[in-house]
């Protein structure tokens, strides 16, 4: 067990850099990207035994990200009501999603990724920035695979819409 | 021709079987609206990939690199469906801090002379004071004073717990109800630029809600009856 504990570990350091990236394709904040991966491996390592050794082990650590993000962003959205306004910046409006967007990177392609709904995003980060065959990608967000492709499709049109054809 | 967009994308990600690509393919050939949404994708999916792609060879933050690394003991025992039955006693706490990788600062700083909102109580530590009038009465929604509340839940074995701020020591904690009793399962330094993040909730706090909780943390119509139940359960 341990043994395998520290192959994984030394596995999840080789992984930190895709697990960043996809933080930020579903965060849009490098700075808060970082903390969710961060929060994301430590939740990975007290549950490792949960972990099936010989499964994708990025699957399985996307995932885990994921519901992360999910959790800060809940919690954003009840901190968002508890404070005036006033206490997080005038434009931070009412939930977590807007208080990211608020602290968006100067990207057009970061912007545009931010104002997809969640379950967009998070398809299209899976699928088109970590490269995810389309199984995995389902797998990771738990749902069925048709409902993973519709959510990409819809997900990469608004995109194509907002960045239009730069030629 | 009917090849929707989700089929178009997929064939530009080689998810299509042969004769579906086939299809395509045809269609393609046929359809030269259908090339240029082909290539817009293919263009979309580059430009995705060069936003976001620097990350691969940026230099990793060390935190994230410890918290990977960092040698803990095995991790404690999440199976709480196993001793639901039993009591929740301070020891299991004592694994769960002693797991997080952070230093746990257990009652520091918070024993101030006057008043103290952490004190010894039955072998482990209790709140007292302003802490233990925050935790049975303030709601998250409460305009803070001294102390800030975090998250409520109901933990797997039984009973309630929450998470608080003790802005002016720096200080986060979890304490779960014992009795007429909050017990402190675990406290640690808050991090800096405290007023983005949810009151308690450090990695370690959260690690160890993440271990205890049962379904999902309280709303607040939730935190108000439980607060007006005196957080008995139901």
């Amino acid at each position: 067990m341990s043994s395998t504990t520290a192959d994984t570990r030394s596995e999840i350091v080789a992984l930190l850099p895709r697990l960043r990236r996809f933080a930020r394709a579903l965060i849009g904040n490098a700075a808060d990207a970082d903390d969710i991966v961060q929060i994301a491996v430590e939740r990975a390592l007290m549950r490792i035994e949960q972990y099936q050794t010989g499964t994708r082990l990025d699957a399985w650590l996307y995932s885990i990200v994921r519901n992360a993000w999910i959790d800060e962003a809940r919690a954003r959205q009840r901190r968002a009501k508890v404070f005036a306004p006033s206490e997080l910046g005038e434009q931070i409006g009412n939930d977590g999603a807007a208080e990211a967007h608020a602290r968006l990177e100067a990207s057009d392609v970061w912007q545009a990724m931010a104002k997809l709904p969640e379950e967009q995003r998070e398809a299209v980060a899976l699928v088109c920035v970590e490269g995810l065959a389309y199984r995995e990608a389902a797998e990771a967000l738990g749902v069925p695979i048709g409902t993973l492709t519709s959510r990409l499709a819809r997900g990469r049109e608004a995109l194509q819409q907002m960045l239009g054809e730069e030629r | 021709m009917s090849i929707d967009l989700a089929k178009l994308i997929a064939y530009a990600d080689g998810e299509l079987s042969a004769g579906e690509r086939i299809e395509v393919e045809a269609a393609l050939a046929a359809d030269s609206a259908l090339r240029a949404r082909l290539e817009a994708q293919k263009a979309l999916r580059s430009k995705l990939m060069a936003a976001f792609d620097p990350a691969l060879t940026e230099p990793v933050p060390e935190r994230l690199t410890h918290a990977a690394e960092a040698p803990r003991e095995p991790a404690p025992v999440v199976d709480f469906s196993a001793r639901r039955a039993a009591r929740w006693s301070m020891r299991e706490w004592g694994a769960i801090a002693a797991s997080t990788v952070l230093g746990v600062v257990l009652g520091v700083g918070v024993m101030s002379a006057n008043a103290p909102m952490i004190a010894p109580a039955d072998g482990g530590l209790a709140a007292r004071g302003a802490l233990a009038r925050a935790l049975d009465t303030q709601l998250a929604a409460d305009q803070a004073g001294a102390v800030r509340i975090g998250l409520s839940f109901e933990r797997a074995d039984g009973g309630y717990c929450r998470t608080f701020d003790l802005a002016a020591d720096n200080t986060s904690g979890l304490a779960c109800r014992e009795g007429e009793d909050w017990r402190i399962a675990l406290t640690a330094r808050s991090p800096g630029g405290g007023e983005l993040r949810q009151a308690g909730a450090t990695p370690e706090i959260l690690a160890a809600v993440d271990a205890i909780i049962e379904g999902d943390v309280l709303d607040a119509e939730a935190e108000r009856a439980a607060r007006d139940a005196n957080w008995r359960d139901q």
